[in-house]
C-alpha cells in the first residue's frame, strides 16, 4: 500500500513539475545560443553572451514581443563534436526556432542541423568564408575573412611597404581559409607568403615556432588563431625574438588581447563601428552596454545583440502577422525585410544569408584599440 | 643554427617536463595511484603565483612560498580526502583514477571561475630573449630552468637516499607490506610521496607561467607529458622519467627543424608508441618477469 501511495505521489510531484513547466514555457519564447562556455575559448562565449543578453533585456524592456524572451545557453566548448550535440538538444528538445552559433568549426557542423530542422542559425563570431555557403537557414550577422584579408594586404603591402609575410594558422577551417586568401591577396599588391606555419588548436608551446618564423625572414607576422593560443603565439613569439609587425583578423577583438602587453601595436581587422554615432540603436547599445558591463562594447558584442535584435524584429513581424514564429517564417521575413536598422547602422543581407560591411584596421593599445585606418 | 636553437629550447622544454613527470612518477611508483590531478596542482601553483606577484604584487619569494605550500598542501588534502576514503572502502583502481580526473576538472573550471577563462602570463624580464648569437636567442628562463631541475633532482637524489622518510618512501613502493612490519605507516607516507610530488611541480609551474603563460587547461597538457615520460623512462624509475621528460622536450623542439609545427607534439606520441613497442620497460625499468 505503501509502496503505491509513493508511486502516486511521485507521479503526482511530476505532473506539476511538468504542468509548471508548460506553463512557464507559454508565457516565453525561448531561441538558443550555441557558444562556447567552457575550457580555452570560453572568454568569447562571454563576450558573445554579453551583447545577447543586453539585447534580450531591451527586448523584454520594450515589451517588442508579445511573451517574454528567453535564452537557452548550451556549451559547444568551441569544438564540433560538442556543438552539434548542443545544436541536436536545442532543436529537438527545447525546439527553438532560431539560435546563435559561433566558430567556423563550430557553425560548419551545425549548419546540417540547421538545415535539416529548418531552425535559422545565425553567427555573428566565426569568419571562415566558406560560412556564406551553408544553406538558407544560416545566417552570419559579421563579415566574413575574406572581407578581412582584403583589407589588411593592401594597407600593410601599399601603405607601410611590408611584403614578406608568415602566417601562423591553426589548424582549423578559420586558418585553412585565411591561408587560402592570403595565397589569393598577396600576389595582387606584390606580397609573398615566405613562411606558412600550421599549428594544432591545443598548442602551448611556440618558442620552437618563433625560430622557425625569423628563418623565414618576414616583415609581417598575420597570426589566424583564436582564443587563448593567440596570446601565447604573441608571447612567446615576442619574448623569443620575434620584432615584425603582428596583425591578425578580428578574433583580435577581444580584451585578453588589449590587456596582453606584448600584443601592443598588433593590427587587426575587423568591421566598421562607429561607436560615437548619434544613430539611435547603437548609441542606446553603446550607452547600456557601459553601463550593464561598465566598459566599452566590441565587435563581438554588437554582432550578438545585432543577431537577438534581429531575431526579435522578425518575430515581431509575424507576430503582427498573426503568424507562427518558426525557422521558416523567419527566413520568409527576412528576404521579405531586407535591410534592418541595427547596431551599426543599416544592416543588408545578401541571397546568401550572409552580410556585406565596410572594414577598419585597428591597433592593439591596452586602452580598448584605436582605428589606424 | 636553427637546429642548435631548437636544441636550446628543446633543453628547456625538457627541464620542465621532467621535473613535473618525476613528480607524478614519484607519486605512481610510491603509492601507485594514477595521479590525474597532478596537472591541477601545476595549474594551481601558476595561478597562485601569478595572482600573488603579478596582480597583487607581492615580493617574488612570498609568492614562490605560498605558491609551494599551496601545491603540498592540495597534494596532501586530496589523497587524504579523496584517495585515502576510496581506497579504505576498496576502491579500485580505477575509481580512484576516475576520482582524480574528476578533481582535474573541478580545478580547472574553478581556476577558471576565480582567475577568469582567458590566458594570463607572469610578467617577468627573465622570459625575454637576447641573442647569443646571430639567429641564436635564449631567455635567462632557459638557464634557470635547467638550474632549477639540477637543485631539485639532487635534493630529491639525497633525500630519498639519505633521510629515512626517503627511504620509507622507496620501501613503500617495494614492499608496502614489509613497511608495515617495520611499524610504519604506509597512509602518513603516502601523504608524504603527494606532498613531495606536489612541491616538484612548482618550478616547472612558475617558469611555464613566465615563458609560455598559463591557462586553466593547462594541466592536461602538462598531465599528457608526465604520463608519457614516465612510460618512456620506465614506470617507477624518477631517472628514468626525468630522462623522459627530457627526451620529449627535445623530440617535440627538433622535430621544429624538418616537420611542420602540427606534427611536433605527434612526435611526442611517435616516442611513446616507439617505446611501447621496442622497449616496454622504457628507460630504466624493470622488466616484469612471471
Amino acid at each position: 500500500m505503501l509502496t503505491r501511495l509513493r508511486a502516486l505521489a511521485g507521479f503526482a510531484a511530476a505532473a506539476i513539475a511538468a504542468f509548471a513547466a508548460a506553463a512557464a514555457s507559454a508565457d516565453e519564447i525561448t531561441i538558443g545560443a550555441d557558444l562556447p562556455l567552457s575550457g580555452p575559448n570560453a572568454q568569447y562565449g562571454d563576450t558573445f553572451s554579453q551583447g545577447a543578453n543586453l539585447a534580450i533585456a531591451d527586448v523584454n524592456a520594450e515589451h517588442m514581443l508579445s511573451k517574454t524572451l528567453v535564452m537557452d545557453y548550451e556549451d559547444s566548448q568551441a569544438l564540433p563534436q560538442p556543438g552539434v550535440v548542443a545544436a541536436n538538444k536545442l532543436v529537438s528538445v527545447v525546439r527553438v526556432p532560431y539560435m546563435l552559433s559561433a566558430f567556423t568549426s563550430v557553425s560548419k557542423a551545425i549548419a546540417p542541423v540547421a538545415e535539416r530542422s529548418k531552425t535559422v542559425a545565425v553567427n555573428g563570431g566565426g569568419v571562415g568564408p566558406d560560412l556564406a555557403e551553408l544553406g538558407d537557414y544560416f545566417w552570419n550577422v559579421i563579415p566574413l575573412a575574406n572581407y578581412e584579408v582584403r583589407a589588411m594586404v593592401p594597407y600593410l603591402v601599399n601603405e607601410r611597404k611590408l611584403k614578406r609575410f608568415v602566417l601562423v594558422y591553426v589548424d582549423d577551417p578559420l586558418g585553412d581559409a585565411i591561408l587560402k586568401d592570403l595565397h589569393t591577396e598577396l600576389p595582387k599588391v606584390g606580397g609573398e607568403l615566405v613562411g606558412e606555419l600550421k599549428i594544432p588548436r591545443d598548442a602551448e608551446q611556440f618558442a620552437g615556432i618563433a625560430a622557425r618564423a625569423r628563418e623565414a625572414k618576414p616583415e609581417v607576422i598575420y597570426i589566424a588563431s583564436f582564443g587563448a593560443q593567440q596570446s601565447q603565439i604573441i608571447k612567446q613569439f615576442r619574448d623569443n625574438g620575434v620584432s615584425q609587425q603582428i596583425v591578425s583578423y578580428s578574433g583580435f577583438a577581444i580584451p585578453a588581447i588589449d590587456q596582453e602587453p606584448e600584443a601592443k601595436g598588433a593590427l587587426y581587422t575587423s568591421q566598421r563601428m562607429d561607436w560615437e554615432s548619434n544613430d539611435p540603436v547603437t548609441k542606446h547599445f553603446v550607452t547600456e552596454f557601459k553601463a550593464k558591463y561598465g566598459k566599452a562594447p566590441n565587435y563581438y558584442g554588437a554582432n550578438y545583440y545585432n543577431a537577438v535584435m534581429l531575431f526579435a524584429i522578425l518575430a515581431q513581424g509575424l507576430e503582427k502577422k498573426g503568424e507562427a514564429i518558426t525557422g521558416e517564417n523567419l527566413l520568409k521575413e527576412r528576404k521579405a525585410v531586407g535591410t534592418f536598422n541595427l547596431v551599426g547602422g543599416k544592416m543588408e543581407f545578401q541571397a546568401n544569408g550572409s552580410v556585406i560591411m565596410p572594414m577598419q584596421i585597428n591597433e592593439v593599445d591596452g586602452k580598448g584599440g584605436h582605428i589606424v585606418k | 643554427m636553427l637546429f642548435l636553437q631548437l636544441l636550446v629550447n628543446g633543453i628547456q622544454v625538457g627541464a620542465l617536463y621532467a621535473l613535473t613527470a618525476v613528480g607524478f612518477s614519484l607519486i605512481f611508483g610510491s603509492t601507485r595511484i594514477f595521479h590525474v590531478a597532478h596537472g591541477a596542482t601545476f595549474t594551481l601553483a601558476g595561478y597562485v603565483f601569478y595572482e600573488l606577484y603579478s596582480v597583487a604584487g607581492a615580493p617574488w619569494i612570498a609568492a614562490l612560498a605560498v605558491a609551494t605550500a599551496g601545491a603540498g598542501i592540495f597534494g596532501v588534502l586530496v589523497d587524504r580526502f579523496v584517495y585515502a576514503p576510496i581506497q579504505r572502502h576498496e576502491g579500485s583502481f580505477f575509481t580512484v583514477f576516475v576520482a582524480s580526473f574528476g578533481i582535474t576538472i573541478v580545478v580547472q573550471n574553478l581556476v577558471g571561475t576565480a582567475f577568469g577563462r582567458g590566458f594570463v602570463s607572469i610578467s617577468s624580464p627573465l622570459s625575454r630573449s637576447v641573442e647569443l648569437a646571430p639567429g641564436l636567442y635564449a631567455p635567462p628562463t632557459a638557464a634557470i630552468s635547467v638550474l632549477a631541475a639540477v637543485v631539485c633532482f639532487v635534493g630529491l637524489h639525497f633525500f630519498l637516499t639519505r633521510t629515512h622518510i626517503g627511504m620509507a618512501l622507496r620501501a613503500l613502493s617495494e614492499n608496502p607490506d614489509l613497511v608495515r612490519v617495520f611499524g610504519l605507516d604506509p597512509r602518513r607516507l603516502s601523504s608524504y610521496a603527494f606532498a613531495l610530488g606536489s612541491l616538484l611541480v612548482v618550478p616547472g609551474a612558475l617558469l611555464t607561467g613566465a615563458t609560455a603563460g598559463l591557462s586553466p587547461a593547462l594541466g592536461n597538457h602538462v598531465m599528457l607529458i608526465s604520463l608519457a615520460a614516465t612510460i618512456v623512462g620506465g614506470v617507477g624509475s624518477l631517472r628514468g622519467a626525468a630522462c623522459g621528460g627530457l627526451l620529449l622536450g627535445l623530440a617535440e623542439n627538433l622535430a621544429l627543424w624538418q616537420l611542420d609545427p602540427q606534427w611536433s607534439e605527434a612526435v611526442t606520441f611517435v616516442v611513446l608508441f616507439l617505446f611501447i613497442v621496442f622497449r616496454p620497460a622504457g628507460f630504466f625499468g624493470r622488466v616484469a618477469t612471471q
